[in-house]
């Protein structure tokens, strides 16, 4: 009985630590987002335990409102970006086939727009680039959301792998923050592999 | 069985519409009307400072469209609607969301959403939700609502009923939030519509533009449930915890109203049209970006009913269609963007997306030749290093 006991409140903690925020620390890190995509941050960063979505990972620095990296590894044709918050009201757009690398911006700001009510979001630059050795884009864009109306800006990049899209970015308040941090996202972009 | 009850109920709706109307009776009559009207009791000015508080935040919100030729337009319809005297004191703001809403603050503070703009086709359809609001206002519905259920802390929203219409997901809404105390009852709503009805009888707009607003939200929720392959369903009377009467009851009650008091002649479409013109590349940009493709459909459709299928509208569509990407849609968005080209849409990014759109079904060569000329046409083009890489592939 006592060892049942045990075994479970192990169990408990276990479960409840898998699903807690973690420390990134500098060095390599693999299998990121579930995939096959890894990097090797020069700094420290710190994982979420809130996903976003069945392809997706977050790490942050200050707290994902302040400076937010958003890992895409790997959606498939047929999925969504992120996870539907109302299905059936609200589908976000599927990644589809033959999409082209200028099509990526365009999911990603539609996506934002239906479930992150982002009513007004702005594509800047877009310019081509490899990722992980693969060819991609490279983009920047700024956003208000509507629950807080902070001025975001953003930066980018992404690939489609064997028909998966790939898509790492930095968000971060336009004010301080987006420039503050930005080249450690650099850093980390340069190092990614598929 | 259920869209054939529609279409009956529809029907009825259109018969009483066009009924010949009875005498003019003393429902035309407007309430008397005080001017610069200050809160006067300790409920009441509570209710101003938080209003008051809200608008401030609200006229400093990013999401604000400031245009002045806009604004002034908008609140010419409103004065044209509920009369010089009534709308001097009104502030209108015009708020980048592109759903369908409009709200009154007790202190005389309009929020008006673009996706209503969007959505009415005529200075009267623009007038009658307009006058609606405004009737909220001018009948103090938000400090009757206050004293009799002070802990109600629900949301207006015309969205509530709409429910299926809106991508917009509501429960995070901050503009909606604060609007939080103002909720009004379904018989407020109503006693609105109808004063409603009033102002547009004693204008110079025609009243059963009211009926018609409801008829066609009807029409694009049944549109945008087809497009997703889902049930369309029609609530026939309100659930005992709607605080809006249901679309079906109020395009009913409202043609009837209309008819016995038709007010003007002319609903001012072209007039609208005009007013709206500028930023209809707006509202559809921001329209078809909601993945509603039905409801995006029907509601183009409207529009091109009433102006033809302009420019604008052609290069929406095909935005739309090359957004969903199916390979049947790649080959109509590519007809839609040549068709904006021939209709004299001069924008390049029709080029672009026609460049695109063909790159996706394989025509590689006429792809190419559509890009270079998107690039000779706008060589600044913040994508104008993806294209190329796109060229060179």
């Amino acid at each position: 009985m006592n060892k049942t006991a045990v075994t479970l409140s192990l169990a408990v903690l276990l479960a409840t630590n898998a699903s807690a925020n973690s420390l990134i620390s500098p060095g390599p890190q693999s299998k990121i987002a579930r995939s096959s995509l890894s990097a090797n941050p020069s700094t420290e960063w710190n994982r979420l335990s809130e996903r976003g979505g069945k392809n997706v990972e977050i790490w942050t620095i200050d707290g994902d409102e302040l400076n937010k990296v958003t890992f895409f590894g790997g959606v498939p044709v047929g999925e969504p970006l992120l996870k539907e918050a109302d299905k059936k009201h609200a589908p976000l757009p599927r990644v589809t086939a033959n999409m082209l690398i200028t099509d990526i911006p365009a999911i990603l700001e539609s996506s934002y727009r239906i479930q992150l009510h982002t009513m007004r979001m702005s594509i800047d630059n877009q310019e081509p680039t490899t990722v992980g050795g693969h060819k991609g884009i490279k983009f920047t864009y700024s956003f208000v959301r509507e629950d807080d109306e902070v001025e975001r800006k953003g930066e980018a990049v992404g690939a489609f792998v064997g028909d998966r899209l790939y898509l790492v970015t930095y968000e971060a308040p336009a004010i301080n923050f987006f420039d503050k941090d930005v080249d450690k996202f650099r850093q980390l972009v340069t190092t990614l592999k598929l | 069985m259920k869209a054939l009850l529609v279409r009956a109920i529809l029907a009825a709706v259109a018969a009483v519409a066009f009924s010949p109307a009875s005498a003019q009776n003393n429902t035309t009559a407007l309430p008397p009307y005080v001017p610069a009207y200050e809160p006067r009791t300790v409920d009441e000015r509570g209710q101003w400072m938080e209003a008051d508080e809200d608008e401030r935040t609200l006229r400093d919100s990013p999401l604000v469209i400031r245009d002045e030729a806009l604004n002034a337009y908008v609140k010419r319809v409103l004065c044209s609607t509920v009369g010089q005297d009534r709308c001097q004191g009104v502030r209108i703001y015009i708020v980048e969301v592109p759903a369908l809403n409009a709200s009154m603050r007790p202190n005389g503070a309009m929020v008006v959403w673009t996706g209503l703009l969007l959505r009415v086709r005529s200075e009267a359809e623009l007038g009658a939700v307009l006058g609606h609001e405004f009737a909220h206002f001018e009948l103090r519905h938000t400090l009757n609502a206050f004293k009799r259920a002070r802990s109600t802390t629900d949301v207006l929203a015309w969205l509530s009923v709409l429910g299926g219409i809106s991508n917009t997901d509501t429960s995070m809404n901050r503009l909606l939030l604060i609007g939080s105390f103002y909720r009004f009852s379904r018989d407020q709503e109503k006693e609105a519509d109808l004063l409603s009805l009033k102002y547009l009888a004693a204008s110079s707009y025609p009243t059963i533009a009211a009926s018609q607003i409801w008829q066609h939200m009807m029409e694009e929720a049944d549109a945008t449930a087809a497009g997703r392959k889902q049930k369309s369903h029609h609530r026939y009377s309100a659930g005992f915890f709607d605080d809006h009467p249901t679309d079906l009851n109020r395009a009913v009650y409202l043609a009837e109203a209309a008819s016995k008091a038709k007010g003007g002649n002319d609903p001012a479409t072209a007039g609208y049209q005009a007013g709206i013109a500028k930023f209809l590349p707006l509202f559809l940009a921001d329209q078809i970006k909601l993945n509603d493709f039905g409801g995006t459909e029907y509601l183009l459709g409207q529009l091109a009913s009433a102006a033809g299928w302009t420019g604008d509208l052609l290069f929406a569509r095909a935005e739309m269609y090359r957004m969903r990407g199916n390979p049947r849609d790649l080959v109509s968005a590519a007809q839609f963007y040549s068709d904006a080209i021939k209709a004299g849409y001069t924008a390049p990014e029709a080029r672009r997306g026609l460049g695109l759109s063909l790159m996706r079904s394989g025509q590689v060569t006429e792809a190419k030749s559509a890009l270079t000329e998107y690039l000779r046409l706008r060589p600044d083009a913040s994508d104008a290093k993806a294209i190329a890489a796109l060229l060179a592939y």
